[in-house]
């Protein structure tokens, strides 16, 4: 057999060993991919429309307001029997609800939020954390009380 | 009389048969490459399938009447479970063993965070209900936020106090 011809069947099974070697390497890592918890859209509906239920510790003269109607309150300027100011209530609350429900790390699969709720004027509440990513999920609820239009909104980026 | 095959002979059958060995290892590693990208798409059928299943199932037993607050808590809510209809239940569970389908139904305050399981001396100044725990082989939990509200007493009056919760459900694993 001449020279060429072993040069030819070497390189050819060289080719065939890289290729293969490519696609074993491809192939583990489609199969052996980790499933991360993925946020789901559904989560994040039933989270606010949980929140919004919520009992906060702001007592009007009839009840303990829910968070719903704190925002209400707030936006009317009103203050809680114990004299807190409704709003900076409204602002504590949705902040330490959502950290608890919402854990942000490097680690875990949510890697920022952004929680906004609005009057028909604007902005009443933004409260933000980590970073917007391209993947996210969101939701949002919205009502009506004394006439005023209102909606909490919440994006969890991934 | 004995053929002999020339040395020429011997060495293209030879290279003939790495060609082909190397040909048919090529094309079966070909084969397996897209039949593994075609199995990707039914394992994330199948995990697509399961979650919206695992979801209705927790939306369905949130908002059954064994654990929905109905209207005792001002008007229909959705994704509000009662506590103490669900704790009251709890006692009685004998009944629902495999009324649900599924192997553990458990309810977990997020907000205000508490971890203390609940018992009768500790209602309801706990955290975790753990209704229905069956020690078998189950699959990873599946969970939804919910409202979990319930009457509190204060001095002249009855309350409503809601607060929120996780409920998670497993089922059995098959597999």
């Amino acid at each position: 057999m001449n020279k060429k011809g072993q040069e030819e069947i070497v390189g050819f099974v060289i080719i065939i060993a890289i290729v293969s070697v490519i696609i074993l390497i491809l192939l583990s890592f489609m199969l052996n991919k980790k499933d991360i918890v993925a946020v789901e859209s559904y989560e994040v509906e039933s989270f606010v429309q949980s929140m919004l239920q919520y009992t906060t510790e702001c007592e009007s003269y009839t009840e303990f307001l829910s968070f719903q109607k704190l925002i209400t309150y707030c936006d009317v300027e009103g203050v809680c029997l114990n004299e807190e100011d409704s709003c900076k209530l409204l602002n504590s609350t949705a902040r330490a609800i959502i950290e608890s429900a919402w854990n942000v790390n490097d680690e875990s699969a949510i890697k920022g939020y952004e929680f906004k709720i609005f009057n028909e004027e604007g902005e009443m509440v933004s409260i933000e954390k980590g970073n917007k990513t391209a993947n996210y999920k969101g939701n949002y609820q919205d009502f009506v009380r004394s006439g005023e239009d209102y909606k909490v909104s919440l994006t969890i980026y991934e | 009389m004995v053929k002999k095959f020339s040395k020429k002979g011997q060495m293209k059958i030879q290279q003939m048969a790495f060609m082909l060995i190397a040909i048919t290892l090529f094309f079966v590693l070909v084969v397996v490459f897209f039949l593994a990208i075609s199995l990707q798409g039914v394992r994330r059928t199948a995990t697509m399938l399961e979650e919206e299943n695992a979801m209705l199932l927790v939306s369905k037993l949130a908002n059954s009447p064994e654990f929905s607050c109905g209207n005792s808590f001002g008007g229909s809510r959705a994704n509000c479970i009662d506590f103490d209809k669900v704790f009251a239940l709890k006692k009685t569970l004998n009944k629902y063993q495999n009324f649900w389908g599924v192997t553990k139904i458990y309810i977990r305050k997020i907000y205000p965070e508490d971890e203390i399981e609940c018992t009768e001396e500790n209602y309801p100044n706990c955290g975790l209900i753990k209704l229905l725990d069956k020690n078998v082989n189950s699959t990873s939990f599946s969970s939804n936020f919910v409202s979990l509200c319930r009457k509190e007493k204060f001095v002249n009056s009855i309350e409503d106090k809601c607060e929120i919760a996780i409920l998670m459900i497993a089922s059995e694993d098959k597999g």
